[in-house]
């Protein structure tokens, strides 16, 4: 099972500006982050009808320099955000190659119609909201439940709350609204933070848990749990049905002794995303030294 | 007769090296945010028992003492702040602890890893003494 490292921030906006993102880095490490994704957003909305057929999506920026800086310190992941109002970008998304290469696909829907397309159909695993402009798009309660069955996860970007005051309101109110219409299941925290000074420490997060309508113990699963299950779930879906995944790491070995004590804690965490992952046999397994009685773990 | 004690460390926007906060300047701004968040509702429920109790300027630690109902309310603001008397800077909470002996424990570990990590990187032993004295001075 792969393995992860607590704390997760999956929304860290891409700045051409080497400098504030190595600032940004340095102060997530600081904080206490392990794992993060590097965002990068795109409009499909205006896209006009003049590329058809072709490849709509950008490819993930450039940032092998900053992986190999923070390489044991931070593991970097890249997403893509796209927003649309247009259902038909699924289809733009089955064909593109470009998609592939990113860890996560975020929807961030404009309407309603979009809204419930995302949850219910979109091949995606995230579900933002638009920091600006995001509070007339409240779900409905079938659509809520039909994504928490999937397995797609609610955001709330905390940066933008932090800078703003109207954002603030409107993120207060679609948090809330959560909670009303469906438990505050599936939620998950990030930052969105332009600028280092708008990143906050994972205990701090959790704690504004309680604005946002949460329990204390749904705010802590926010920045831990379920960002790991979100995490999963975008690797199974990129991987498609793999049954095992085997990494060169170094020289293969041959060797009878097998990880026991990492497979224990790894069973429970598979126990309880069990309910969660779709049908996907899905396994990652990093292997240096393959075992000679390969055991399959299956979701 | 519950209390929370709640250690933050302030981090201002610009790196300064020594910031002039009072106990008084703190408190004020706590108060304020929750009144801007809460309402004259917060402002009742916490102002029983909240009191700032230790504020380093050097090191930038802090501890804010609540009653345990009122804790929450602070503890959800922090976050929030971003300007702290005249002066933009956040909180980063580090610890919360029931007596604040706990927090002093946890304060003077927090202290020394620190001192761990900046004393490697100084050359001269009288350069690490005196920021050792500068670290660990915490008189109240």
């Amino acid at each position: 099972m792969e393995q992860t490292k607590s704390f997760y921030d999956f929304s860290i906006p891409f700045n051409k500006d080497d400098k504030v993102m190595r600032a940004l880095l340095k102060e997530l490490v600081e904080l206490g982050y392990k794992t993060i994704a590097i965002e990068q957003s795109f409009d499909h909305s205006k896209k006009t009808a003049g590329k058809r057929g072709s490849e709509m999506f950008p490819e993930p920026h450039k940032i092998e320099h900053l992986r190999k800086e923070f390489q044991d310190k931070l593991r970097i992941l890249q997403r893509i955000t796209i927003l649309y109002v247009d259902v038909n970008v699924s289809h733009a998304m089955s064909v593109s190659l470009n998609l592939r290469k990113f860890n996560l696909i975020a929807g961030q829907p404009k309407t309603d119609a979009a809204l419930t397309h995302c949850c219910t159909t979109f091949n995606g695993d995230l579900v933002t909201f638009d920091p600006v402009a995001g509070s007339r798009l409240l779900v409905n309660r079938k659509a809520y439940t039909i994504a928490v069955r999937r397995g797609m996860f609610f955001e709330i970007k905390y940066g933008p709350a932090i800078a703003d005051s109207n954002n603030r309101k409107d993120m207060i109110k679609v948090a809330q609204n959560f909670g009303t219409k469906g438990k505050s299941k599936n939620i998950i925290f990030s930052s969105g933070a332009e600028h280092q000074f708008q990143l906050r420490g994972p205990y701090d997060v959790a704690n504004l848990a309680y604005i946002f309508g949460l329990s204390e113990d749904q705010g802590k699963n926010a920045i831990d749990r379920h960002c790991r299950q979100l995490f999963l779930k975008a690797e199974s879906r990129r991987l498609g049905k793999t049954i095992m995944f085997v990494k060169g790491n170094g020289p293969i070995v041959f060797s009878d002794s097998s990880d026991d004590n990492q497979s224990e804690e790894e069973d429970d965490e598979m126990d309880a995303t069990k309910t969660e992952l779709d049908g996907d046999d899905e396994e990652d397994v990093k292997d240096e030294s393959s075992q000679p009685n390969k055991r399959l773990k299956v979701a | 007769s519950t209390n929370r004690y709640i250690a933050v460390q302030i981090v201002p926007f610009t790196p300064t090296k020594a910031l002039r906060f009072g106990d008084q300047t703190l408190s004020k701004c706590l108060l304020q945010n929750v009144e801007k968040y809460y309402g004259v509702y917060g402002l009742g429920l916490i102002e029983q028992g909240f009191r700032v109790k230790y504020c380093n300027e050097r090191t930038k630690i802090a501890i804010i003492r609540c009653l345990h109902r009122g804790q929450r309310f602070v503890s959800s603001i922090l976050p929030l702040i971003t300007l702290i008397g005249d002066v933009r800077a956040k909180f980063r909470t580090l610890y919360v602890g029931a007596t604040i002996i706990q927090c002093n424990k946890f304060i003077i570990k927090h202290q020394k890893q620190f001192l761990d990590k900046a004393m490697g990187q100084m050359t001269s032993a009288k350069e690490r003494q005196d920021l050792f004295k500068n670290v660990m001075e915490i008189d109240r």
